[in-house]
């Protein structure tokens, strides 16, 4: 029964933000652009390119689309709505979105077009800039929390949330997430209007439903990811549990869609420059930090 | 539940996922097959198909960023676990690991330093 409402509950998310993204990308809010523009992809033929290698071609959307679903699988979404509580949690959510990257490049590799193939080398680039400061952001979480229980993230920050405990960690954090799901500043994969369409230029019909579904998707996971390791999840005062992690989700995933729209896209080597002399020394800092602060703020620990 | 049965339904949710992708592609397919012609399943490029593969044109340019990020890859492995029992062992394992991470820093330096973190 929590499967089938974590799963609406994805895919009503997936479908607001599919509005929203064409509300800040055209200025037009409507509320029936999704469904009709899917039905539409359904009606159209879809096309493989010949000489293609047809397996990387037809797993890599699929793959994006489950990666992004199993990453959303062990986020709780109120006590005891959550599909799997697993022991290594907050791990699991790295390892299933690595696959993002393995879906990108099959995606990119697949049809044997210029485009698509640059799109997806750029991705593994950026996968080697963006993953290591998320790894590490979710290190901080983890020791505040003395658990990789993505339920006992969220109750550690009862309190106060991890936003405030650690703003260096939730700064790296969300850049990083908009880095997973290839949000504008970082959408160097698909990058509209420079490698037309990028790892999505060869993919037509129900291939480019399937793909846009899990972009949408992947973004909800990674805006609920944000809400739970650093924005304390569930916790708040007067509404219901449910209701606080959706409003938290959907700010976040507004805030990611429109925060790229003002900012030019970034280059290659500027990004994993940025990322390596930047975002990983702020990222260890903040476990120098989170660390210092653990073990100066608790006196029975120091005795010996 | 058992970790087991947690992992069966992750399992579960997976191929339910790729179900649900079949099913659009079956859907999509009773609504009308497309016509068969030449040049319409040629990649976006000038409109012709390419001589070689085109792999060959690109070239990985942050191969130093990848050495570097292995190092890294590995450190991570220790850290989660460390992370998990830091507050019971307290200052003893904020040293262990801060040592630990010290080295890897000043790697990262020194790389830095050769010109690693530049594209090649």
């Amino acid at each position: 029964m929590t499967t089938v409402i974590v799963v609406f509950a994805l895919i009503v998310g997936a479908y607001l933000v599919a509005v929203l993204e064409a509300w800040t990308t055209t200025g037009r809010l409507s509320f029936a652009s999704p469904l009709l523009s899917g039905i539409a992809l359904l009606g159209r033929e879809s096309i493989v390119p010949r000489k293609s290698d047809r397996i990387f071609f037809e797993v890599g959307p699929v793959l994006l689309l489950v990666s992004a679903v199993l990453a959303a699988a062990v986020l709780p979404l109120a006590p005891g709505l959550i599909v799997a509580d697993l022991a290594t949690g907050a791990l699991f959510v790295n390892a299933a979105l690595a696959y993002v990257m393995v879906a990108l490049v099959m995606a990119g590799w697949g049809p044997d077009g210029a485009y698509a193939m640059v799109g997806g080398f750029r991705f593994l680039g950026q996968l080697i800039g963006y993953s290591m400061p998320i790894v590490m952001a979710i290190v901080g979480v983890a020791m505040r929390a003395e658990s990789l229980l993505t339920t006992a993230i969220v109750e550690s920050q009862a309190a106060l949330p991890n936003a405030i405990y650690q703003p260096a960690g939730f700064v790296v954090f969300s850049v990083a997430a908009m880095s997973v799901c290839f949000l504008p500043p970082f959408d160097l994969p698909t990058a509209p209007g420079e490698l037309a369409g990028g790892t999505m230029a060869e993919y037509t019909g129900w291939r480019l439903a399937v793909v846009r579904l899990a972009r949408a998707v992947l973004v909800v996971t990674l805006a609920a990811a944000i809400t739970v390791f650093y924005l304390g999840g569930w916790n708040g005062p007067v509404l219901p549990p449910w209701a606080w992690t959706a409003a938290k989700t959907l700010a976040v995933a507004a805030v990611m869609l429109v925060a790229g729209r003002y900012v030019p896209r970034v280059r290659e080597e500027h990004m994993l420059a940025w990322y390596w002399k930047i975002g990983i020394p702020l990222a260890l800092l903040n476990i120098l930090y989170v660390g210092v602060v653990l073990v100066v703020g608790e006196p029975s620990s120091m005795s010996m | 539940m058992e970790s087991l049965q947690q992992y069966a339904l992750l399992f579960g949710m997976a191929v339910a996922t790729v179900g649900l992708a079949l099913c659009l592609g079956a859907i999509s397919r009773t609504l009308g097959k497309p016509r068969e012609e030449e040049g319409k399943d040629v990649p976006a490029t000038s409109g012709k198909l390419h001589r070689d593969p085109v792999w060959a044109r690109y070239h990985v340019r942050y191969y130093g960023y990848a050495l570097l990020f292995l190092a890294f890859d590995m450190e991570m492995a220790f850290m989660y676990p460390w992370a998990v029992v830091y507050r019971e062992l307290g200052l003893v394992a904020l040293l262990d690991m801060g040592v630990f991470l010290a080295i890897l820093f000043l790697g990262l330096l020194y790389g830095w330093s050769q010109g690693a973190l530049r594209r090649q």
